[in-house]
């Protein structure tokens, strides 16, 4: 049997659309833990971004020492560490979930902001913007490319991330998951994995249209993934 | 807590190899595998965007998922985790092979085949070397992750660091989680170490501009 | 010898960058293709060593089409020195000179070698063989481009734009090593710029291009200036090509005048007696000239005190007789306030003055006889550096 097939007949399966700790259920907790940490990670990273791109000098380069760091933390440790001490609360999954989405945001941003050609700041300023103004209605809408990637990137991450949370106890769709390694049903693995798999996809599809509606037609240009 | 590090040194030792093999194979076949497919796509421009897209996709697949899908083909072995990181690696390595012959000054290229070079020398001799510190850059990504990565494979029991976090996570024993945090980061930043060491030795240009 | 055979090169979008060719380089000589932007001159010269490929038409070396031959092979014997230089960063220096020798086979410590001594022919010091390009400055980068070219000895040298990108100074120094070097080495050079005054400089014929790739005219730069085939050849070359062409006709038998000329121990009233408004005052032991003085003014002293106590105007410049042309001349007469050109030797020994009219004079000499150097014997104390056959450096 192959992977398809496994998950195929687990989540064809009706018994599992109903009751507690069903599909849909499953899904709107993922979506839900995955949604908020990303929202207070961007309310965090992006003005943060903004302001130390903008600035420029020697804080931009700590900001690249961070995405190194950052992709060594094993988030798995991180998150098992903080559950032996905090025990499980909301703290403990979305905590760990907020810092790690940070880092790409915060570099994304940072680097689509001060990456505005300088002719084009100049110009800015020389018309007359306030620094506001110079931001939001400059540097932002040029940066909005990266930024995007960044928030993107970290989506997906955060995706992730709430699903290995599941080890821990968190719900959503790792539940599927860990549930079904340590009870050797195989079904409920693949299912729940198939689903994670379908829901960041979509994620990516839907950052792909936003892309395509926030990003003003004449900067349409590959962002850097992280 | 050093007690226990003095103890169960060999097994430390062991799960620590295992993790560096499934963080150095990934990385190195994904280079592998990269050069060929960033030539292509750096040569043929209408290569490349499809290419991408697949990679943006495969990218977004997280690991214990991939590992997951794995399982039917690879059984529940090193293989699987290591064919997974390896795609993963190659979803960062690829972008810089590109970019780092795109970012070869035309000015260069144009002297080189003005000189007599055929495409093949000129790939080797000129491109490649001049592309180096970008794709080392991308090696240096797909190691450092390939290493944090290898732990999530614990879940499905192939062995590697992860075996402390989740030793540590059902004996309540904080100590086995920080060392094995501890170990993974360490291991991660020596290889990445390594890696600029070796983007130094190869590119002298560089080193007294 | 290169040879364009009614060469076009059409695009797919249909622009004409090339339009039916004909042009044939001389063997051993140095040929400028000049023109506005987009008139088909990088194209024509790229076309060449096929980097780009002509729509129709025949381009030959030494005869041979040069579309039968293998690309790579072709391109290993035509030497390609380019604006951007596009040196090999990851190369030290001798490396990027030594790249075609070694490309063609040769030992690598035989192409070093030879790279050594390149870069004493462009002018550079072997100290730099192991330094890497970017640790050069622009003009020595240039310069490492060219050896980097003549590595091979290839028989054809092709350069696009190669001294745009550095300042004036060093242009002109680049500028003239190219000429040293064509003049020791004598090699087919097809040289494209969009500067009239460099291609007058270097070149033995211009190919003076209009937009769209079509030829205006083909000559040697004296005939360009003189006679240019049309107004818009005229405007190209720029206004005061009357004064520009004098560049080329030199000064060997000019007339000089030495009645102005005295030494400064000689006294006014000697100087008075000539009959000369200005007075050439020059050094009594080496016989260099120190200033002119106005006559009116020596009036003003004392008969017998020496001209060395007059207040003397400076000279402006001089001009070597025999080896300036007349356009220094003529430019020294401008600046002396006597309105006259102080003549040296080339130990720099006053030989006399020469007036506008003996200038106008000489002028009209060499339009009618119509050969540049339309006077008699060179002056011998003055012509030493007249060389055997090739272009001198006019000093302009």
């Amino acid at each position: 049997m192959s992977f398809f097939s496994w998950a195929w007949d687990w989540i064809t399966q009706g018994a599992n659309w109903h009751g507690a700790d069903s599909i849909p259920q499953q899904v709107l907790a993922h979506l839900g833990y995955s949604g908020l940490s990303l929202l207070i990670a961007a309310l965090i990273a992006v003005p943060a971004g903004v302001a130390i791109g903008h600035r420029g000098g020697k804080a931009t380069v700590v900001v690249v020492n961070i995405a190194n760091a950052w992709r060594a933390i094993p988030t798995l440790g991180l998150l098992i560490l903080l559950a032996v001490f905090l025990g499980f609360s909301a703290l403990t999954w979305l905590l760990p979930l907020v810092v790690l989405a940070i880092p790409p945001i915060l570099i994304n941003t940072c680097e689509g902001v001060a990456g505005v050609d300088p002719g084009v700041r100049d110009a800015a300023k020389g018309t007359g913007m306030t620094t506001w103004q110079q931001v939001v209605q400059v540097e932002v809408p040029i940066a909005m490319p990266l930024i995007l990637v960044g928030l993107r990137t970290s989506a997906i991450f955060v995706v992730a991330t709430a699903t290995i949370a599941a080890e821990i106890g968190l719900g959503g769709l790792g539940r599927f998951i860990i549930d079904g390694l340590a009870s050797n049903q195989y079904g409920s693995v693949a299912g729940g994995a198939l689903l994670v798999v379908i829901l960041a996809i979509c994620v990516l599809a839907l950052f792909a249209l936003i892309a395509r509606l926030a990003v003003p037609a004449g900067l349409r240009k590959q962002g850097r993934a992280e | 807590m050093w007690s226990w590090i003095g103890q169960n040194w060999s097994q430390i030792w062991q799960l620590t190899w295992e993790n560096l093999k499934l963080g150095v194979l990934p990385a190195v076949y994904g280079l592998v595998l990269s050069l060929p497919l960033g030539i292509i796509a750096a040569r043929w421009r209408w290569f490349y965007p499809p290419v991408l897209t697949v990679v943006t996709i495969v990218y977004a697949v997280p690991s214990l998922a991939l590992f997951i899908a794995l399982i039917p083909a690879f059984g529940l072995t090193d293989t699987t985790v290591i064919i997974a990181l390896t795609a993963f690696s190659l979803c960062v390595i690829l972008p810089n092979v590109v970019a780092g012959l795109r970012a070869v000054p035309a000015a260069v290229t144009q002297a080189a085949v003005a000189m007599g070079y055929g495409q093949l020398r000129r790939l080797v001799t000129i491109e490649l070397p001049l592309a180096t510190p970008v794709i080392v850059a991308g090696l240096r990504v797909g190691v450092v992750s390939s290493i944090s990565l290898a732990t999530v494979g614990q879940l499905i029991g192939v062995s590697s660091l992860g075996y402390l976090f989740i030793d540590g996570l059902q004996r309540s024993f904080p100590t086995e989680i920080y060392v094995g945090l501890f170990l993974v980061i360490v291991l991660a930043l020596v290889c990445d170490l390594v890696l600029v060491a070796v983007r130094r030795a190869l590119t002298p240009w560089l080193a007294r501009a | 010898m290169i040879t364009f055979e009614a060469v076009t090169k059409r695009y797919p979008d249909g622009t004409v960058a090339v339009d039916c060719l004909d042009l044939e380089v001389p063997a051993g000589q140095t040929m400028v293709l000049v023109g506005p932007s987009g008139c088909g001159k990088t194209t024509s010269l790229r076309m060449i060593n096929r980097l780009i490929e002509p729509t129709q038409g025949t381009i030959r070396l030494d005869g041979t089409d040069i579309a039968a031959r293998n690309p790579a092979q072709l391109r290993r014997g035509i030497g390609y020195v380019i604006q951007q230089t596009g040196l090999f960063p990851h190369r030290t220096v001798e490396d990027n000179i030594a790249t075609v020798p070694v490309l063609t086979g040769w030992p690598r410590r035989k192409a070093r070698e030879r790279a050594r001594e390149l870069l004493t022919l462009v002018g550079l010091d072997q100290g730099l063989a192991r330094r890497y390009p970017h640790q050069l400055s622009g003009g020595q980068q240039q310069r490492v481009g060219v050896a980097r070219a003549l590595a091979a000895d290839p028989p054809v040298l092709l350069m696009d734009e190669p001294f745009s990108a550095v300042d004036p100074i060093v242009r002109a120094a680049l500028q003239d090593q190219l000429l040293s070097l064509q003049a020791e080495l004598r090699k087919t050079i097809v040289l494209v710029t969009h500067d009239i005054e460099e291609a007058i400089k270097v070149g033995d014929l211009v190919a003076l291009f209009r937009p769209h790739g079509k030829l205006a005219q083909l000559a040697p730069p004296e005939e360009l200036l003189a006679a240019p085939a049309d107004d818009y050849v005229a405007g190209f070359v720029g206004f005061d090509r009357g004064i520009r062409r004098l560049s080329f006709v030199r000064t060997a038998g000019l007339a000089l005048g030495t009645g102005p000329v005295l030494p400064a121990d000689a006294t006014v009233a000697k100087a008075l007696a000539a009959g000369e408004p200005w007075i050439l005052i020059t050094d009594p032991r080496s016989g260099t000239p120190r200033g002119w003085a106005d006559a009116v003014k020596l009036a003003a002293l004392p008969g017998d005190a020496p001209l060395g106590q007059a207040a003397a105007w400076p000279l402006g410049h001089t001009f070597t007789v025999g080896a300036d042309s007349l356009r220094a001349a003529l430019d020294a007469a401008v600046l002396s306030p006597a309105g006259q050109a102080v003549g040296v030797d080339g130990d720099g020994r006053v030989l006399g003055v020469a007036t506008f009219d003996q200038l106008r004079a000489a002028i009209q000499a060499a339009d009618a006889a119509d050969l540049p150097d339309a006077a008699v014997a060179a002056d011998a104390a003055g012509t030493a550096a007249v060389a055997a056959g090739g272009r001198e450096v006019p000093r302009t």
